[in-house]
């Protein structure tokens, strides 16, 4: 143990070679499939949004930014944002603030309690698709559950999916379902890492119920609340399963959001304007980012990290 | 670290959005040389050595496609040791275009492909295929045996460019019992949009709460059958004679008459007389056979379905006209088989030839008829003993046989030619849905949907010259 002071510095220097190679080695693998599979598509992308396509998608010439102040000026494509803008609240919102009321209503000691966790966490257990084909049979304007449950009370038929009124809640309440699952089993693991001694502490001084929830548990969940907010957001703005399997976007565009539309000019209907298209990606792309920054900027300073 | 390490995870995850644009390949179109677009005679196979394999990409499901590999397994055992057709289901048609396409800037296209009828333009215009009339010509193989309304549809310039294969239309189904219980005779179907909609007003049924429990009438909102209407009515669908004189430069579907038909559609669902079941064609007819809809448009395809699903009689009338005064006809759908050129040996060629020829012949199109609901594209497979059988079994599919009889091949019937015609088909599915929205009536929404689309069509008329 003494001698360690001398032989520290020249081992260091020696190691530091050794430290940095491995370092890139352990890095390399990551590096390699994040350049192929993130930065080439990524490249790409923007190499595509600045050339027209032939009949067949392939790029043909070079248009500049066409395809950008083509968007910027298209009335579709503000639609497009808008709903994206508003499928992304219609969820997120929801989604977060339905699990935490659920977590918090789970904290009662009531029988059972353990299975009920249970049970709002199964959401997570199913498939996007799976999810939304069950979702299209109670939204069916003809036979679904909805309408008939609807008829009861003398109100109806809704065309859940068919009218352009309803068919954007209707996504995003499936989308609330599927994301409900998730949110739940974080926001319970959140809430058993709060350390006993707090809730202890709070509940001496007298407090309980909504006063131990508004002061000290959902404070204490920042964390996690934080974070579901950003994952939820980033997942809202880039839905399609269910987008594609219940409405394709439609009646009327009126559930057409960004990466929708992205599917729409590349794949769909025989278009392959996959210039058009690219150029969207890479505003879906602006948008994710700029949410996600304006979220680590403002919201994050508000959060409380144990 | 924590908050740097999820920024990353966020961009990975928003990086991710992105590869799903970046599939298509480097290479362009392979343009076809002039040997590539001409046929080889039958000694191609006779010098090939060991045996043919063709690739065969197509979009058929369930009992249609048990029904194409019995033929395809048939047309082998004849050729054993020669030929092999190597059947690949590719996806819905949409699907199979998408997939054709990356195939042709791989340069790896199938020798054989079934093609939906709107994508003849796009087909022709990609210069990647044989035309079908080249074979003929090669051979002196008569093509009259071809139905004239189906073999005008894939015609361009006189020459057939396409071997149609499974060819449908559509028709007005009627729930009988409905017309029974309402004091209705369903032999006296409605003929023209104004009966049809009077009748719908008949049939629609409400319970004692006030609550439809039955809508006179029901379809899809598909642009098919607004198509349909405009042909009947002898109008055309897109200008220079449908793209049958000269390539389409604009659509024309918002006439006073494609007005007509939208504004009459949309009117029904706002009135509490049709069902709106949305674009989706499996929730329409979901609806019919449920029974909750006494009036329907499908095509001839879905007949032998209804008669096994529904508690009710199945009955069939000629597809409306939009007025009584109409002269027109339907446009025969479906699609057809293309045999690819550039890339693919002699051999190859020919060896699609044999099965195209195989496949229309009488006996192959009776059978693929009775099997799965397809109009016979060659007229002889009627006589047929055994398709004589079904129809005698299935008179209900003698309303498709009169109807195809009474039409005479004209542009209109024909359909429009045009290469963004899949477009075109949503933006009126999109003004169907806008006008029943009551956001804009038929002839604004029409004419937005044609303004929208001249670009596209603007932009595929110039990438192919």
């Amino acid at each position: 143990m003494p001698t360690a002071p001398h032989t520290a510095p020249r081992a260091g220097r020696r190691n530091r070679w050794g430290e940095h190679g491995l370092a890139w080695a352990f890095l390399l693998p990551s590096l390699v499939v994040f350049v192929l599979f993130i930065g080439y598509p990524l490249g790409r992308t923007i190499y595509l949004s600045g050339h027209a396509n032939d009949l067949f998608g392939a790029p043909s010439r070079y248009v500049g930014m066409k395809h950008y102040t083509d968007l910027l000026t298209s009335a579709d494509f503000r639609r497009t944002l808008v709903t994206t803008a508003l499928f992304t609240l219609f969820t997120v919102v929801p989604g977060v603030l339905g699990a935490l009321v659920l977590v918090l209503l789970l904290e009662n000691r009531i029988r059972g309690v353990r299975l009920l966790r249970s049970a709002f966490a199964l959401p997570f257990a199913f498939s996007v698709a799976s999810a939304s084909v069950v979702f299209a049979v109670f939204f069916n304007p003809a036979s679904g559950v909805l309408n008939g449950l609807l008829s009861h009370v003398g109100l109806g038929p809704i065309g859940w999916l068919t009218d352009s009124r309803y068919a954007l809640v209707s996504v995003a309440v499936t989308t609330v379902w599927m994301n409900l699952g998730y949110n739940v089993l974080v926001l319970s693991a959140g809430i058993g890492s709060i350390p006993g001694e707090i809730v202890e502490a709070a509940r001496i001084d007298g407090a309980s119920g909504l006063r131990l929830a508004r002061s000290i548990t959902v404070p204490m969940l920042g964390p996690n609340l934080f974070f579901l907010t950003v994952v939820s957001t980033v997942h809202a703005l880039q839905s399609f399963g269910q987008i594609h399997i219940l409405t394709k976007g439609g009646p009327d565009g009126s559930t057409r959001t960004l990466v929708y539309s992205v599917y729409e000019k590349a794949f769909a209907y025989g278009s392959s304007d996959f210039g058009t298209a690219s150029a969207q990606a890479v505003v879906l792309l602006v948008v994710v980012l700029a949410c996600t920054a304006v979220q680590f900027g403002v919201l994050e300073r508000k959060v409380h990290y144990a | 670290m924590n908050k740097s390490a999820r920024a990353l995870a966020a961009l990975l995850v928003a990086g991710l959005s992105l590869t799903a644009c970046s599939s298509s390949g480097d290479s362009g179109s392979g343009s076809g040389g002039s040997n590539d677009a001409a046929a080889p005679g039958a000694q191609a196979l006779d010098q090939a050595s060991g045996v043919t394999g063709v690739e065969f990409w197509h979009s058929m499901t369930g009992k249609n496609a048990e029904v194409l590999t019995g033929l395809v397994n048939q047309f082998n055992a004849a050729h054993q040791g020669k030929i092999e057709i190597k059947p690949q289901f590719q996806g819905k048609y949409d699907e199979l275009v998408t997939k054709y396409k990356a195939a042709v800037q791989q340069k790896g296209t199938p020798a054989l492909v079934q093609v939906y009828d709107i994508g003849t333009r796009f087909m022709i215009d990609s210069k990647q295929t044989v035309p079908a009339q080249a074979f003929a010509d090669k051979d002196a193989f008569s093509l009259d045996d071809l139905d004239a309304n189906i073999r005008n549809y894939y015609s361009v310039g006189g020459k057939l460019q396409s071997m149609p294969f499974n060819s449908s239309m559509p028709l007005l189904y009627l729930n009988t019992d409905a017309f029974k219980e309402a004091g209705l005779d369903p032999a006296q179907a409605p003929k023209d949009l104004d009966e049809l909609g009077e009748l719908a007003k008949k049939l629609t049924k409400k319970d004692a709460d006030g609550k439809t429990v039955r809508y006179g009438f029901g379809a899809a909102i598909y642009g098919w059958f607004v198509e349909q209407l405009l042909a009947e009515s002898g109008t055309m669908y897109c200008d220079n004679d449908n793209g049958r004189s000269n390539k389409a430069g604009k659509v024309v579907f918002d006439s006073a008459q494609g007005a007509r038909i939208v504004q009459w559609w949309a009117d029904l669902v706002k009135g509490g007389y049709a069902a709106n079941t949305g674009r989706t064609t499996d929730d329409a007819q979901a609806a019919f056979k449920a029974g909750t809809v006494a009036m329907h448009l499908e095509s001839t395809g879905v007949l032998r379905g209804y008669t096994e699903a529904a508690k009710f009689g199945v009955g069939t009338a000629a597809f409306p006209k939009v007025t009584a005064a109409d002269q027109g006809g339907p446009v025969i759908g479906g699609a057809s088989l293309w045999i690819s050129g550039p890339g693919h040996s002699d051999a190859e060629k020919r060896a699609a030839w044999e099965f195209e020829k195989f496949l229309t012949a009488p006996e192959q199109q009776a059978a693929w008829h009775t099997g799965t609901g397809y109009f016979p594209v060659n007229k002889k497979s009627l006589d047929d003993p055994k398709d004589k059988e079904w129809v005698a079994k299935y008179p209900q599919f003698q309303t498709a046989i009169d109807q195809l009889k009474a039409t005479k091949p004209t542009p209109a019937t024909a359909g429009c030619l045009l290469g963004v015609m899949p477009q075109a088909r949503k933006g009126v599915e999109t003004a169907i849905e806008q006008t029943i929205a009551g956001s804009k009536p038929a002839q604004q929404a029409l004419a937005d949907a044609a303004k929208e689309l001249q670009p596209a069509i603007e932009s595929y008329n110039s990438s192919v010259g």
